[in-house]
């Protein structure tokens, strides 16, 4: 077996033997992520419909479908409306607390079905296997969105408590509920997110993963024929809050 | 064709891929439709050309402190959780999974896309030791179900129709359906989301790790890797020691070019970033995360003439690019890597000798360093290996004394003179319209594709010394 002493020492061993093909430096990064990252809030609370146009429009080439309500209280009407249109009603959703709304009960009251999802961690390997059954079963999963990004219409989604991996994966219907706060205009400035919520080890309180979705799941490896769907859901909204989800 | 065999001398198996009316066809459909993709997509955006030079810039800043920033991944991600594993050759990384997957219990394990794992032939490995292994990505589902090996880095099944990918279901799967990709993907989803919730093993690749923090990053369309890297108790991620980036700001920069240069995408579906193994309050993730980090014979190329292949990204643009890609597919390359950059990988792989014949298929026209995303110098590198070939005495003994001779030719002027004007005379039965367009004996396998330019009625030299005389200084 290779130890890591071993390993690094061949690799130094053969790096002193050059100088590389050209003087190079990475990008620079952001010196205070913190600071950037306010500025670029502080730009967007003026700019954000210009960032929201154009997410819309990049979105929606991706294949995804754009809902618009101005607030909270109308979510569950347009969530609703897209589980009849294609017969749908069981439902697995993030943690209220993470939402920033409990939707539960005007779903269920328009004859959806939510399925229980715990805030936490499942409390032992049974009832792990039986929630991921469940989560598996559902036809309909409910998000936030952290960060959604105008150049490229995506949605980014960090996991956690309260914030299931398999909501925006399982079901094939996934519907992303968000409101100003998110937009952001480029790749380049989620890279200042990125940096804020590494530094000093700021990521720790979350889950382990950070998911960027664009549009709904897809693959061309017929033939080359697009079609959606294929492991992730095959449809993907969002439904744009105009009123602060939590103001 | 199926599987390239390598007892068949390259030659013959370029020629039957040639000889092969579907595959021609399925090489000129998908590479010009890639091609025409990524073009659209760098034409709408115009800081393209300057990302591609920082990202070349960040790559080769990374190999210039790569211990550093190893050691600072590999620290990352013991520090979440996460454990790390060295892999000198193909064989110990295998040596290395088995042994997860054999403390894990594991008898499934489903695999997203991984060029890294098709590398160190991990499938037969793992079936060895009696662990299914399950390709997700449904090219590779494809493949593996007809025993065959991805033809394209990006599209593994472009070679396969959608009748034939029918039959296969219906001989496999047992389940007989029309030949239309939309009802095929149906299909493979239901079968493959069993695998999915049943697997105890999660095995991926790594597009790039973030030594900064530690994270692996994938990059799908399907969803496959974000199923593999949250359903499984157990994730392996192999990588090599290249993928490595410093920090998440450098990382953007690539997810800018990547999908661009692969598919004209701006971004992927999914970009799945993963930093240990599951947390505290999380509902979901794996008990157990490892990283295999593979040297398998880059860590020589560090200060070896292989060192710019380095910086590949993986996405295949030099592939659909390439005018010999596109004549053969990836089958008759005879390697896990295709394509021009797989060449060069394939020398780095398994040494200079296993691509004596491949050093030569290349027109070495410049198109797939034109189209990498990292400007990756492919035809200089290509002309390397063809020296280093010829000098190892790799190359056959008629081509090496050929070479020879008219390298002495040209450095000797008097004799270089003398040569041309026999060369004028000899051709004369041979020349039509300036070319010469066959030659007798084991000269005619060279003009046999292509015509030979005609040694010009006056040389260069002859004409200085005319024009010379005519209008002296």
């Amino acid at each position: 077996m290779t130890t890591r002493e071993e390993f690094m020492a061949r690799i130094r061993a053969e790096m002193g033997k050059t100088r590389g093909l050209f003087p190079a430096t990475p990008a620079t990064r952001p010196e205070y992520p913190r600071e950037e990252a306010e500025a670029i809030r502080a730009q967007l609370a003026e700019r954000w419909p210009e960032a929201l146009e154009r997410f819309r429009r990049e979105f929606e080439k991706v294949g995804g479908v754009f809902h618009r309500v101005p607030t909270l209280t109308e979510v569950p009407q347009v969530v609703t409306g897209i589980a009849r249109a294609r017969e749908a009603r069981r439902l697995v959703s993030w943690h209220p607390s993470q939402l920033g709304a409990d939707l539960g009960q005007a779903l269920a009251a328009r004859g959806l079905t939510p399925l229980p999802m715990p805030p936490g961690e499942a409390t032992n390997p049974t009832e792990r296997a039986r929630l991921r059954q469940l989560a598996a079963s559902a036809e309909l999963g409910l998000t936030g969105v952290d960060l959604a990004i105008a150049e490229t219409g995506t949605l980014v989604l960090r996991s956690g408590a309260g914030r299931p991996r398999s909501t925006s994966l399982l079901p094939a219907y996934h519907i992303a509920v968000f409101d100003r706060t998110a937009l952001v205009e480029s790749l380049a400035q989620v890279g200042v997110f990125l940096e804020l919520w590494h530094a000093d080890g700021a990521t720790e309180d979350r889950g382990a993963v950070i998911s960027f979705i664009t549009g709904p799941s897809r693959t061309a490896d017929i033939e080359l024929t697009l079609t959606r769907g294929v492991h992730g859901p095959k449809e993907v909204h969002v439904i744009f809050v105009e009123r602060e989800i939590r103001g | 064709m199926s599987q390239a065999d390598l007892s068949v001398p390259f030659r013959q198996r370029a020629g039957s891929a040639m000889k092969d009316a579907f595959l021609q066809e399925a090489l000129t459909i998908a590479t010009t439709k890639f091609i025409g993709l990524r073009r659209e997509a760098f034409g709408d955006f115009p800081e393209g050309e300057k990302l591609r030079d920082v990202a070349r810039e960040i790559k080769e800043a990374t190999l210039q402190h790569l211990d550093r920033y190893l050691e600072q991944l590999i620290d990352n991600v013991e520090r979440l959780g996460g454990k790390v594993h060295f892999a000198s050759t193909a064989a110990e990384a295998r040596g290395v999974i088995l042994e997860i997957g054999r403390r894990a219990g594991a008898r499934m394990a489903v695999k997203s896309k991984s060029m890294a794992t098709e590398e160190i032939h991990l499938n037969e490995a793992l079936e060895q030791a009696g662990i299914t292994p399950v390709e997700t990505d449904l090219g590779e589902y494809i493949i593996q179900l007809a025993h065959e090996r991805p033809s394209h880095i990006i599209a593994p099944a472009i070679h396969k129709t959608k009748g034939q990918v029918a039959d296969l279901f219906a001989k496999e799967l047992r389940r007989t359906v029309a030949a239309d990709p939309e009802v095929l993907t149906k299909i493979a989803r239901g079968e493959l989301r069993e695998k999915f919730l049943q697997a105890d093993l999660g095995i991926t690749g790594a597009n790039f790790a973030i030594a900064d923090t530690g994270t692996i990053v994938l990059v799908t369309n399907e969803g496959n890797g974000r199923m593999v890297t949250s359903l499984p108790r157990v994730h392996v991620a192999v990588m090599g020691v290249e993928k490595v980036v410093p920090s998440m700001t450098d990382l953007m920069v690539f997810l800018a070019i990547l999908a661009k240069s692969a598919t004209g995408q701006k971004l992927s579906v999914y970009t799945t970033f993963v930093q240990g193994p599951r947390r505290a309050g999380e509902l979901e993730g794996p008990e157990e995360l490892h990283l295999v980090l593979l040297d398998n014979g880059r860590i020589n190329q560090l200060a070896g003439p292989l060192r710019e292949a380095l910086y590949c990204l993986r996405c295949g643009a030099c592939l659909n690019v390439c005018p010999v890609y596109r004549q053969i597919g990836g089958h008759a390359y005879g390697h896990t890597y295709p394509g021009p950059i797989g060449i060069l990988l394939t020398a780095m792989l398994s040494g200079p000798a296993s691509v004596k014949e491949l050093a030569h298929a290349s027109s070495l026209c410049g198109a797939c360093a034109e189209a990498c995303p990292v400007r990756i110098d492919i035809p200089r590198m290509l002309i390397e290996l063809r020296r280093e070939v010829d000098e190892t005495k790799i190359a056959p003994r008629t081509e090496r004394a050929v070479f020879k001779a008219f390298g002495r030719l040209l450095t000797r002027p008097v004799l270089y003179r003398l040569a041309a004007r026999i060369a004028r005379l000899l051709q004369r039965p041979f020349v039509r319209d300036g070319a010469i367009r066959s030659l007798p004996l084991f000269f005619g396998d060279w003009t046999r594709t292509r015509d030979l330019p005609a040694v010009a009625p006056r040389t260069f030299h002859e004409r200085w010394k005319e024009l010379a005389r005519e209008a002296p200084p």
